[in-house]
Order: C-alpha cells, then sequence, then structure tokens
C-alpha cells in the first residue's frame, strides 16, 4: 500500500515508546499494519533525517551486538506532531468511512 | 559481513551527487541496514543465495531514494558553498578590511562638504552596510529569529545602495544583484536541510 505522506507520522508512532534504529522502526510498521504497510527501505532514512532537521526526532549513536547504530528517539515536539497528526487521522478517517460505508 | 556487489551499486547510485560527509552517513545507515536484514533473513531460515538480493530489493529503487537524499542531505556543491562561506572575507579576522568602510566614510564627509548630497549619502549608506557586514561575526544574531532580522536588514541596505547607485535603473538592478539572490536562494536551501544545532554562524548571517 502507498505510503506517501504517512511516513513521517508512521516513524513518529514507531518511536513513541522506546528509541530504535533504522531497521527496528522499519520492521515496527511492517509488524504493527500486519504486512499492509510495505514501503521500500531506502525512503526510510530520507524521512529520518528531514524529521530530525525539523527537531521532530533526534539521534544518538549506541552499540548493539558490538556494531555501532544510530538510533533515534523522538522529541518533545515531535510528540506533540504525533498527537495532532493522530487526532487528524482520526477525524478524515471518520468522515472516509461514513462516505464509503453509507447505505 | 562483507558488503555485496550489489549493495555496493545501489549505494554508488543513491549518493550520486551528495558531499562526502553526506556520502559516508548513509553507506554507514544503509549498510548496518542491510546487515540486520540479512541477520533476520538467515535466522528466518533464508538461503545465503537469495538473502542479498532480498536485501537490496527491499530498499527499493536506488533513484528514487537519491531524489530524496538530497531533499535532505548535503549535496557537493552546497558542501562547497557552505566551505566558502565560512572562509567569507568579512569574518572579521582581517582587520585591514576596516580601511574600506573608512575610507568610504571619509568620502562620504568630502562629499557632504563640497555641496554633493547625493554622493554623500551613496557613500555614508555604502559605509554603514559595510560596517553592519564586518561586525556581523561580534553582533549577537546567532538565533534563527535574530538571524532573520539581520538578513532582511542586510538586504534592506543592499537594496539601498544599488538603488541609489543604479538610480532606479530596474534592469541594472536585477542584473548586477542576481549572483547574490543565487548565493541566498542556495544558503536558504542549506538552512532547510541542516538542523539549527548544526547551523555554522555563516548561516545566520
Amino acid at each position: 500500500m502507498n505510503l506517501r505522506g504517512t511516513l513521517p507520522t508512521l516513524i513518529l508512532e514507531a518511536l513513541e515508546q522506546e528509541p530504535k534504529h533504522g531497521y527496528r522502526i522499519a520492521q515496527r510498521i511492517k509488524e504493527r499494519s500486519r504486512g499492509v504497510l510495505d514501503f521500500k527501505e531506502g525512503t526510510l532514512y530520507p524521512a529520518l533525517h528531514k524529521l530530525e532537521n525539523d527537531g521532530l526526532v533526534e539521534s544518538y549513536e549506541e552499540t548493539e551486538n558490538g556494531r555501532q547504530r544510530r538510533y533515534y528517539r523522538i522529541s518533545r515536539v515531535g510528540r506533540a506532531a504525533l498527537a495532532k497528526d493522530r487526532d487528524e487521522w482520526r477525524t478524515v478517517s471518520r468522515a472516509v468511512t461514513l462516505i464509503l460505508e453509507r447505505g | 559481513m562483507t558488503m555485496s556487489e550489489l549493495l555496493e551499486r545501489w549505494l554508488g547510485r543513491a549518493t550520486k551527487g551528495l558531499s562526502s560527509d553526506s556520502r559516508l552517513q548513509v553507506w554507514a545507515e544503509i549498510r548496518a541496514h542491510y546487515e540486520s536484514a540479512c541477520e533476520d533473513a538467515l535466522a528466518a531460515g533464508a538461503s545465503e543465495a537469495d538473502l542479498d538480493r532480498a536485501a537490496v530489493a527491499s530498499l527499493g529503487d536506488a533513484a528514487a531514494a537519491n531524489r530524496e537524499y538530497r531533499k535532505v542531505l548535503l549535496t557537493s556543491a552546497e558542501a562547497a558553498l557552505l566551505r566558502e562561506t565560512r572562509c567569507g572575507v568579512w569574518s572579521g579576522s582581517r582587520r585591514w578590511l576596516w580601511l574600506l568602510p573608512t575610507l568610504i566614510l571619509i568620502a562620504a564627509v568630502r562629499f557632504f562638504a563640497t555641496g554633493d548630497a547625493y554622493f554623500g549619502w551613496t557613500m555614508l549608506t555604502g559605509a554603514a552596510g559595510f560596517t553592519l557586514l564586518f561586525s556581523a561575526f561580534k553582533l549577537p544574531v546567532f538565533t534563527p529569529n535574530r538571524g532573520r532580522i539581520f538578513r532582511a536588514l542586510r538586504w534592506l541596505w543592499l537594496a539601498a545602495i544599488l538603488a541609489l547607485t543604479m538610480k532606479g535603473s530596474w534592469l541594472m538592478l536585477i542584473t548586477s544583484a542576481w549572483p547574490l539572490f543565487w548565493v541566498e536562494w542556495k544558503l536558504s536551501s542549506l538552512r532547510r536541510k541542516l538542523p539549527v544545532s548544526r547551523w555554522p554562524k555563516q548561516l545566520y548571517l
């Protein structure tokens, strides 16, 4: 399914509970959507950089299994943006459901 | 785990035109991603023969990734511009540069003294602008909002000096000012790409 425009919100959701590196973020999105939201993982990192540039996530280096990985965590501004996106999505989703499931 | 030829080719295309720092960053993150994907696939019982192809295929189109990376990471041209701006001549470290506004100010006084107010004002505006530019590094302008105010003042000065020297010829104004607009446009792209915490001082000015 095409994720255009929603990937940043899904990334923020994936980071809401705990910091993760890029691969785990991609896995989390696929698992939580039960495989419906499948995307090309090469586009994940540009989206992460954009979120970092906008101050919605912060990154830091950490070692995992002897390998240096870049972890991302959601910032305070990012949490506020996620809450706003959630509200908007609920409103839009309710409206579309009303239209498509009428009758 | 060694990097496969397929992955190397993907990275080459995805990082085309990016600065060396950006390229290194992308290579490191995609390589770590690839290794995790291979480990998970191996643990799930995938054959070694399919690992590489599947891991690289999951990254998607390298050209599309390159387009996305160019929007958020510095290209080699932008990194070069940043380097040039970094060693800008008005860094304040070269005291002899202050000769320029001083000489212009002396000229302004002379023009006013001889009754030529037009050239007097032109020179005075020039001296004020150069003083603003050369003292920029010592001014408290290194926050995003103050930087915006400084840049607005600098553009006002530039517009005033060009209007005075070109005597309202818009064609001359645009012709002589377009390189400045181009540089400013490139710098504004850098400001969007880099988080404020990583802005060098030059990006505020």
